[in-house]
């Protein structure tokens, strides 16, 4: 139960962030006409397809949030649906004379193939998001990561249904470093990894091995790859 | 001489509607001393008025539109930058645009210690010289009473394109229906027929300022009665254009 005063910081804190994101829009925009102006482009065909490329940037990124968002609630729903399904046996079993419900032995539960690791904080970002409906055999996944405690990423690949695909690192990320500074064991942030996207719907798992030893999880979700695209 | 003639000839009538519309060479003339700039603009060569009546500018956009620390704003005619470098001290990025490359010598000049600026001349009436979708705010002020119609919609058509969707527009001019725009109109009068000067302010009606923003497209149009007499009209570009 947050305080009246604890409500008050959380207004001021979303409200400076509002005014930062306002800020860093609103320089980017400074950045473009003094780009356009420049170049000398005025209203060229190359200049309309700029636009127009930034905007389809811009409407695949929103695209991928309502992705996201609709996968973490197909996820609630499928957690909630096992928990009924649950009660709904208990409730439907056969009881004994003494009206108490004989236990017949369940089959356990196919356990997944590897446990899951562990996540740690990561500031990353993923040029194309996972969250998506995959149509093709195979999906390559790029972006950028660090963990917060600063170890370098030695190595990195993602985890479909237990399955480990290895990717590449140390990709340069330049407007990632002039963002956010260099970080000392992570000056190359980038990479990138394809795994295989057979049909159906899949435990995906992001991770990345810190100093060469542990592995993390970056992010985890489920990923659904259309049978009738195949 | 039939009808159809007489028609013919008034259509494609030739004759010069005088230099007024030549907005470069008129202001290019004006713009070679630095003081018949500033006069010629602003109406005082003192750097200490000039500032003053900036201020009274900038107060005027506060109140209509409203200024944000995070703008990107555009003045439309900006002469000599009277009001962009105190502007430029309020928000992120001001962008001065001119027809005359003389004016924006001097608007140069005096905009030397703002980094925060740039400054854009113009090639001719329109804002070709700038993208679309990039201001948060768009004004022009002392300018239309210098202009034809045409040319004040022109602009007002451009201010459209480069604002952002959400962004703001603002315009003024002189209406003779308040007692400093009858004064400004009769200064205009005492003027002889042959000798009006191409640059002689020209009044605008609050519904021909309403109707140049509604039929560009902005919604939320509004006509001010300022401070100092002058009428302004204001509007937003819609979020879902």
């Amino acid at each position: 139960m947050s305080t009246p005063g604890g409500t008050d910081s959380r207004i001021a804190e979303l409200e400076a962030e509002l005014q930062s994101v306002k800020r860093r829009e609103a320089e980017y925009r400074v950045t473009m006409v003094k780009e356009f102006l420049d170049r000398g482009e005025r209203n060229t065909y190359l200049h309309i397809l700029r636009h127009e490329r930034a905007a389809l940037i811009r409407r695949e990124q929103e695209a991928s949030a309502d992705l996201e968002i609709l996968t973490r609630k197909i996820e609630d729903a499928e957690a909630r649906i096992s928990s009924l399904e649950a009660q709904l046996q208990a409730a439907a079993a056969p009881k004994d004379r003494w009206g108490k419900p004989v236990v017949k032995p369940v089959p356990a539960p196919a356990l997944p193939p590897r446990p899951m690791l562990p996540g740690a904080p990561f500031t990353y970002y993923l040029h194309t998001s996972p969250f998506r409906i995959y149509r093709d055999d195979a999906f390559t996944l790029r972006g950028w990561a660090w963990p917060e405690d600063g170890r370098p990423i030695t190595a990195v690949r993602v985890d479909v249904d237990g399955k480990l695909y290895l990717g590449r690192t140390g990709i340069d990320e330049p407007e990632v470093v002039a963002r956010y500074g260099a970080q000392a064991h992570n000056p190359t942030p980038g990479f990138e990894i394809t795994f295989e996207t057979p049909a159906g719907r899949h435990a995906f798992s992001l991770e990345a091995q810190l100093s060469g030893e542990e592995w993390r999880s970056v992010m985890r979700t489920t990923i659904w790859c259309d049978p009738r695209a195949r | 001489m039939s009808e159809s003639d007489a028609q013919e000839r008034w259509r494609t009538s030739r004759a010069p509607l005088g230099d007024r519309s030549n907005y470069k060479k008129v202001w290019e003339a004006q713009s070679r001393d630095v003081d018949v700039a500033a006069l010629a603009v602003a109406g005082h060569t003192d750097e200490a008025t000039l500032e003053l009546t900036a201020r009274g500018t900038i107060d005027m956009l506060k109140s209509t539109v409203g200024i944000d620390a995070n703008d990107v704003i555009l003045e439309i005619g900006c002469g000599i930058g009277r009001v962009g470098l105190p502007l430029s001290k309020e928000c992120l990025h001001w962008v001065g645009t001119d027809i005359s490359s003389g004016m924006l010598r001097h608007a140069a000049a005096r905009l030397a210690s703002r980094p925060n600026t740039t400054l854009v001349e113009l090639a001719t009436v329109g804002l070709q010289e700038l993208p679309a979708d990039s201001f948060d705010l768009v004004y022009c002020t002392i300018v239309f009473m210098h202009l034809l119609e045409w040319d004040r919609f022109r602009y007002v058509e451009e201010a459209f394109r480069v604002l952002r969707p959400g962004g703001r527009c603002y315009v003024d001019n002189f209406t003779v229906d308040t007692e400093t725009g009858w004064k400004i109109f009769m200064e205009s009068y005492s003027y002889l027929i042959d000798r009006r000067p191409a640059h002689i302010s020209m009044s605008s009606s609050r519904e021909e300022l309403r109707t140049y923003l509604a039929r560009a497209g902005f919604e939320d149009v509004r006509v001010h009665d300022l401070a100092n007499g002058l009428i302004a009209a204001t509007g937003r570009k819609p979020e879902a254009h």
